[in-house]
């Protein structure tokens, strides 16, 4: 484990909580305003997070078009071009975008990736999904959303071809789904190569991530999961002659903080009370692959789910934790959507740093992405009273060690 | 006139690529200059392999928050993306930069491109044709998924957008199947600019129905008019108005050609050869300076080219309303 965590700022929209757009501090026009980003990532860079993490999907979030239009989610930039417009206005904070392996080739994502790597002097990241949603899906041919195995037998090709490019190699590759001629055309990265990052949590998933992953993004609630898949991660990695520390393990968490823990109650409550109860069933719903979810009495409890093609993972994590605390389909819909299913804590920053900590320092985390609830006023609140508390434990860099991803990282160079 | 410069970023080999701060410093000046628009090219066209460090597209979305007026084409291959992707990603650009984005497409094979992505024998001509054709298709129809008076950001309400102002594209074609829409906003200039080029005359029709800047490489002055005629017959034919479409012809500069160069312009410009001219630059950007400092003051002396920007966005630049037919 590392000395000291590792932090992302995970930008997303107006903000994680389903309902951040209609909060009267946050920006609704951040998908058209790119100085709102610019904004943003000096704010993160201030408080010297390791990276800036955008999410990607190409196609709408929401099937239904009603539900979509009282959400701020299915317009916004596309997150290569805007991590390029924002390397030339930081200098150290990593930029890590996601991109898909299942509507992507290997060429053009590693070709772009080592652009954007170039243009920030090394501080590029490239998160691989491999798209659970069929929405995205029809955007890209007739078939539908191809079989979770598939997808992933797709996606394990890719990253060793993706691999392959940014370390040089020349000859040419052959492979199930993809060939590959050249070698490619730009120098080699600054440094060595872009960080690879995952967030895959199924079987395969965490297979492909302990063989090739530098960073790993995940959902866990309580302490224990997060143990649980933490060590299950690392476990992994000896099978591929990989050491523990080669992989940083960073649970997504989504804190509302403030001042006194009443005003951080009041702040979440606040929230939670713009949240339309068909907009977070909807949510729920599309989560757990099921449509109808609807149909259900919604003070009910939820109904038993037919096992999923898209997120095996959090199917099973919602279903859990429903079924731990005896929740209602309306309970769970709002609990939620608040953090998707993310861990969330709502406190001041000595609580805040105090959960974070204990996680830290018990093995479950070697750093946490970030996931404000509204923006900028809860990326602002974490950058100026939690960041200087970890800070002053000695838990949290004050300054930047180097220059590249890799650096605040801590991790090696390829070779 | 409208004059574009085209920069080639894809460096002779062994030399070194230009960095992002000569390039910017570069495309600032084309904007000195009032250029309409500069369009960069990361793999020269004869499948020369670049030296550069950078990517057509990612290099326009950082130069769009280092510039202010001046039009940023990117060019990008139409086997390289898949067409949700390559509309997402320049009407990305195209807010980043507050409306002076484009896209350049080239309707020539580059050779060996396909062999990287997946497809090692390539496309027939008439396949990559037809297959520009449905890609070009899309690709503005998703551009044009939103409203311009789509988003209404009704806190209160709880509307972030209207619903009925969001369009599926729902297409099914012969090389693609798309059901869109975009999830990128509505352009400030209504869509990005296609400009296309590598045309041979088979792709005259296409080009007529869709783009709004066609580059045409540099012919003698007989047959570059008789082109050019041939080809505005074909936009007024699809029911566009002749000039919805500019047509800009090659320049090659180099010092030597500098001398006389405002007469050689001035002639073709009345002869109607062309709207203007699409600069080639060498690998030495530097000869740019000859060309503002000596041709440009005489082509504005002589009223044929722009004291100054119109307005803020590509389209006004170059004169243009919203984008290829509907
Ligand atoms: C922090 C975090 C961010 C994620 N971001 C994306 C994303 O941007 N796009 C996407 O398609 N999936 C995203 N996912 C989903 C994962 O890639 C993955 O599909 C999911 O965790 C289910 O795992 P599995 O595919 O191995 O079953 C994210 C997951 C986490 C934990």
């Amino acid at each position: 484990m590392s000395a000291q965590m590792k932090l992302g700022a995970f930008l997303w929209a107006t903000g994680h909580h389903i309902a951040a757009w209609r909060h009267p501090k946050a920006h609704a026009r951040a998908g058209i305003d790119i100085d709102h980003y610019i904004q943003l990532a000096r704010t993160a860079e201030a408080a010297k997070f390791d990276m800036i993490f955008c999410e990607d999907a190409a196609g709408l979030r929401e099937a239904n078009v009603d539900i979509a239009s009282q959400t701020s989610r299915s317009i916004g930039f596309e997150p290569i071009s805007l991590l390029s417009a924002l390397a030339v206005h930081t200098n150290h904070i990593g930029l890590v975008s996601t991109a898909s392996t299942s509507y992507n080739e290997p060429y053009g994502l590693a070709r772009t990736f080592l652009s954007l790597d170039h243009l920030s002097g090394g501080r590029a990241g490239w998160n691989l999904v491999t798209s659970a949603s069929q929405i995205e899906a029809a955007n890209f041919g007739a078939t539908g959303l191809k079989p979770h195995a598939d997808r992933y037998e797709r996606a394990r090709e890719f990253a060793e071809v993706v691999t392959g490019l940014w370390q040089g190699k020349a000859s040419g590759h052959d492979g199930q789904s993809f060939s590959v001629r050249d070698p490619l055309d730009l120098p080699r990265s600054p440094q060595g190569a872009p960080v690879m990052v995952q967030a895959g949590a199924s079987d395969v998933g965490r297979d492909l991530a302990a063989r090739t992953a530098d960073v790993v993004f995940t959902a866990a609630q309580t302490f224990e999961e997060a143990t649980a898949f933490y060590d299950d991660l690392k476990g992994r990695m000896a099978a591929y002659g990989r050491e523990p520390d080669e992989i940083k393990i960073m649970p997504g968490v989504s804190p509302v903080v403030a001042e006194t823990e009443a005003e951080a109650r009041e702040k979440f409550e606040e929230l939670q009370e713009l949240i339309p109860d068909e907009v977070g069933v909807a949510l729920l719903s599309s989560y757990l692959s099921i449509s109808d979810l609807w149909r259900h009495p919604i003070d009910g409890p939820l109904p038993e789910l037919p096992e999923s093609e898209g997120m095996k993972s959090r199917q099973a994590l919602v279903v859990e934790q429903s079924r731990r605390d005896g929740l209602s389909i309306r309970q769970i819909a709002r609990h939620f959507a608040g953090a998707r299913g993310h861990w969330r804590i709502v406190g001041t920053a000595a609580q805040v740093a105090d959960e974070l900590q204990a996680r830290f320092e018990g093995g479950a985390a070697d750093g946490f992405n970030v996931m404000p609830s509204y923006f900028p006023g809860e990326l602002d609140a974490f950058a100026t009273l939690v960041v200087p508390e970890l800070q002053r434990r000695g838990l949290f860099r004050k300054a930047y060690e180097g220059t590249t991803l890799r650096d605040h990282l801590g991790l090696r160079r390829p070779s | 006139m409208h004059l574009a410069v085209s920069l080639d970023i894809a460096s002779a080999p062994g030399q070194a690529g230009l960095t992002f701060g000569e390039i910017a410093a570069f495309v600032r000046k084309t904007e000195t200059a009032r250029i309409d628009m500069v369009v960069i090219s990361d793999s020269s066209p004869d499948g020369e392999r670049s030296t550069s460090p950078f990517e057509a597209t990612t290099l326009v979305a950082a130069l769009a928050t280092v510039t202010e007026k001046v039009g940023l084409v990117a060019n990008a291959s139409t086997i390289a993306h898949q067409p949700y992707n390559l509309a997402r990603r320049f009407a990305s650009l195209d807010i980043i930069s507050h409306g002076r984005a484009g896209w350049s497409a080239t309707m020539t094979q580059a050779p060996h491109e396909a062999a990287n992505f997946s497809c090692p024998d390539g496309f027939s001509d008439d396949d990559f044709r037809r297959r520009a054709q449905e890609y070009i298709g899309i690709v503005q129809g998703l551009w044009r998924g939103w409203d311009a008076d789509a988003l209404l950001f009704d806190k209160s309400g709880g509307r972030f957008h209207d619903p009925e102002k969001m369009h599926l594209l729902d297409h099914k074609g012969e090389f693609f199947s798309v059901r869109g829409p975009l999830n990128v906003a509505r352009s400030p200039q209504d869509t990005p600019v296609l400009a296309l080029s590598g045309l041979s005359e088979a792709d005259f029709d296409i080009a007529a129905r869709t783009a709004d800047v066609i580059l045409f490489d540099e012919r003698p002055a007989e047959e570059s008019r008789a082109r050019h005629d041939d080809f505005k017959r074909r936009v007024s034919a699809c029911g566009r108005k002749p000039d919805a479409v500019k047509v800009l012809t090659d320049l090659s500069l180099t010092t030597d050609r500098i001398n006389g160069l405002a007469d050689r312009l001035e002639e073709a410009f009345h002869s109607k050869n062309c709207d203007g001219f699409n600069i080639l630059m060498p690998a030495q950007p530097s000869v740019f300076d000859d060309f503002a400092d000596r041709v440009l003051p005489d082509l504005r002396r002589r009223g044929l080219f722009r004291e100054d920007y119109r307005g803020t966005t590509l389209r006004s630049h170059l004169g243009l309303t919203g984008g290829g037919d509907r």
